[in-house]
């Protein structure tokens, strides 16, 4: 008798023979003990995977009452709040922070061609932490910045939580000013972050940003709004981001956040 | 299960609801990384199974799932091309202790070895991992039924390899 294959032994595993076929595979192994231990390698292999996937599973819940009566678009459940909220007031990259969104808004436009310069962009929230995660930082000059920023590290790769925390507590900002503060003649080079952890989601109005951040959303002074999203990143429970052409060529994003601590534990298993 | 006034859920895909919503989150999960968007995109299709009332629910809802994952995945791709500026946010949060870290890098060393699969491969692996038999697997990705015991092993062994090289930090090649 002919041994058992690979893709036999798996179907044989899995229960997925027909009963016939069983019995055969059965009456061959009393008599073999090489497929025997084969039997035995691949019942290790099967259970090795299936520890594996079980790694990158969601968390198990409850399964939710069908909605099915009032079924409401998927975006809707992003607005859910779960926990209290924490908000943040600090600013990464200083910008001449006092303009407010509401002061420059502009109608919409088309979109427009992407840029060229491209940060690689992780597909979801859960970004892994590989050190292959591709990273870029682009030097973009903005007209109106009223403040420098500090020269950030141009081929440095992405700096871990903790440095960036401190990164950004370099660039705290004073209490907002008042709306009216003029562009400057001066333009200041500013050094992007490539990387961000965001899903983008449906364009939303500039009043549901204010609603949902809690503030007026926070924009480039002196760019004009092609449009704000109502965007999703784990363990905030609102963000928001406003898209701006900065030229022909190149749009620039401004991520805004309200974060939830608590609710990253939730997530996090 | 709560009832629309407009009209009732049907009996039978009340009831796949029941058995498979599990498991096509669990599904989606592995396309999507989100667990939040999985369950999103899960209550979604059955919206669609819904109005369109498929006649084996089972399978057409991991079809339509698939697709719906595939074009969340495509939106996010197009994406790629913007500059970002972050504003900054609470720190008090981000404590991550030691096991949050090693379970989030298992977690993404397991996604790391899944695109080390052939789609096909990757897909049959996860379709059976969402509780598909053989025969609803063969249906659905349009293999012989005969095959999906030998896809199966390949797919299993090679996520295997692929998550044990990556843990080593070398590279296996592609047999």
């Amino acid at each position: 008798m002919s041994h058992v294959d690979d893709g036999m032994l798996h179907a044989y595993l899995d229960g997925e023979l027909a009963p016939a076929e069983a019995q055969g595979v059965d009456a061959h192994l009393a008599q073999c003990p090489g497929c025997r231990e084969r039997l035995e390698e691949e019942r290790a292999l099967i259970a090795r995977a299936g520890e594996l996937l079980a790694l990158a599973a969601p968390p198990d819940r409850e399964v939710p009452p069908f909605r099915a009566g009032d079924v409401k678009p998927p975006a809707r459940l992003w607005w859910q709040v779960r926990q209290p909220l924490a908000w943040a007031a600090t600013i990464v990259l200083a910008l001449g922070i006092g303009t407010y969104l509401g002061r420059g808004f502009e109608a919409l436009r088309e979109p427009e061609t992407a840029a060229d310069a491209e940060p690689a962009r992780p597909q979801a929230l859960e970004t892994p932490l590989t050190p292959e995660r591709a990273r870029r930082e682009s030097r973009v000059t903005v007209p109106g910045a009223t403040r420098k920023p500090p020269a950030a590290p141009a081929s440095v790769p992405a700096p871990a939580t903790p440095e960036r925390a401190e990164y950004i507590a370099r660039q705290r900002a004073a209490p907002v000013a008042a709306r009216a503060e003029a562009p400057s003649a001066q333009a200041d080079s500013v050094s992007l972050d490539g990387e961000h952890d965001v899903l983008r989601g449906p364009p939303i109005s500039v009043d549901s940003a204010r609603l949902l951040l809690g503030r007026d959303p926070l924009a480039v002074p002196g760019a004009p709004i092609r449009a704000v999203y109502r965007a999703r990143q784990l363990g905030y429970s609102a963000v928001v981001i406003v898209e701006q052409p900065l030229d022909s060529s190149t749009v620039i994003e401004v991520v805004n956040k309200r974060a939830s601590p608590l609710a990253l534990n939730a997530v996090v298993v | 299960m709560p009832h629309s006034a407009l009209s009732p859920v049907p009996q039978d895909l009340a009831e796949v609801y029941r058995t498979t919503y599990r498991a096509l989150v669990r599904f989606l999960y592995r396309k999507v990384w989100d667990a939040e968007r999985a369950e999103d995109l899960a209550q979604e299709a059955f919206a669609r199974a819904l109005v369109h009332k498929p006649d084996n629910a089972r399978g057409w809802l991991f079809i339509v799932a698939a697709n719906m994952a595939r074009d969340d995945a495509r939106r996010a791709a197009r994406e790629r091309r913007h500059l970002t500026l972050l504003t900054a946010e609470a720190q008090e949060s981000n404590s991550a202790t030691d096991e949050a870290l090693e379970v989030e890098s298992d977690r993404a060393r397991v996604r790391a070895a899944l695109e080390d699969l052939s789609p096909r491969d990757r897909e049959v692996l996860l379709l059976w991992d969402s509780g598909l038999s053989y025969d609803e697997i063969a249906t659905q990705t349009g293999l012989a039924r005969g095959a999906i015991g030998t896809t199966l092993s390949r797919a299993r062994r090679r996520l295997v390899q692929a998550y044990e090289a990556g843990k080593s930090g070398k590279h296996v090649a592609r047999g």
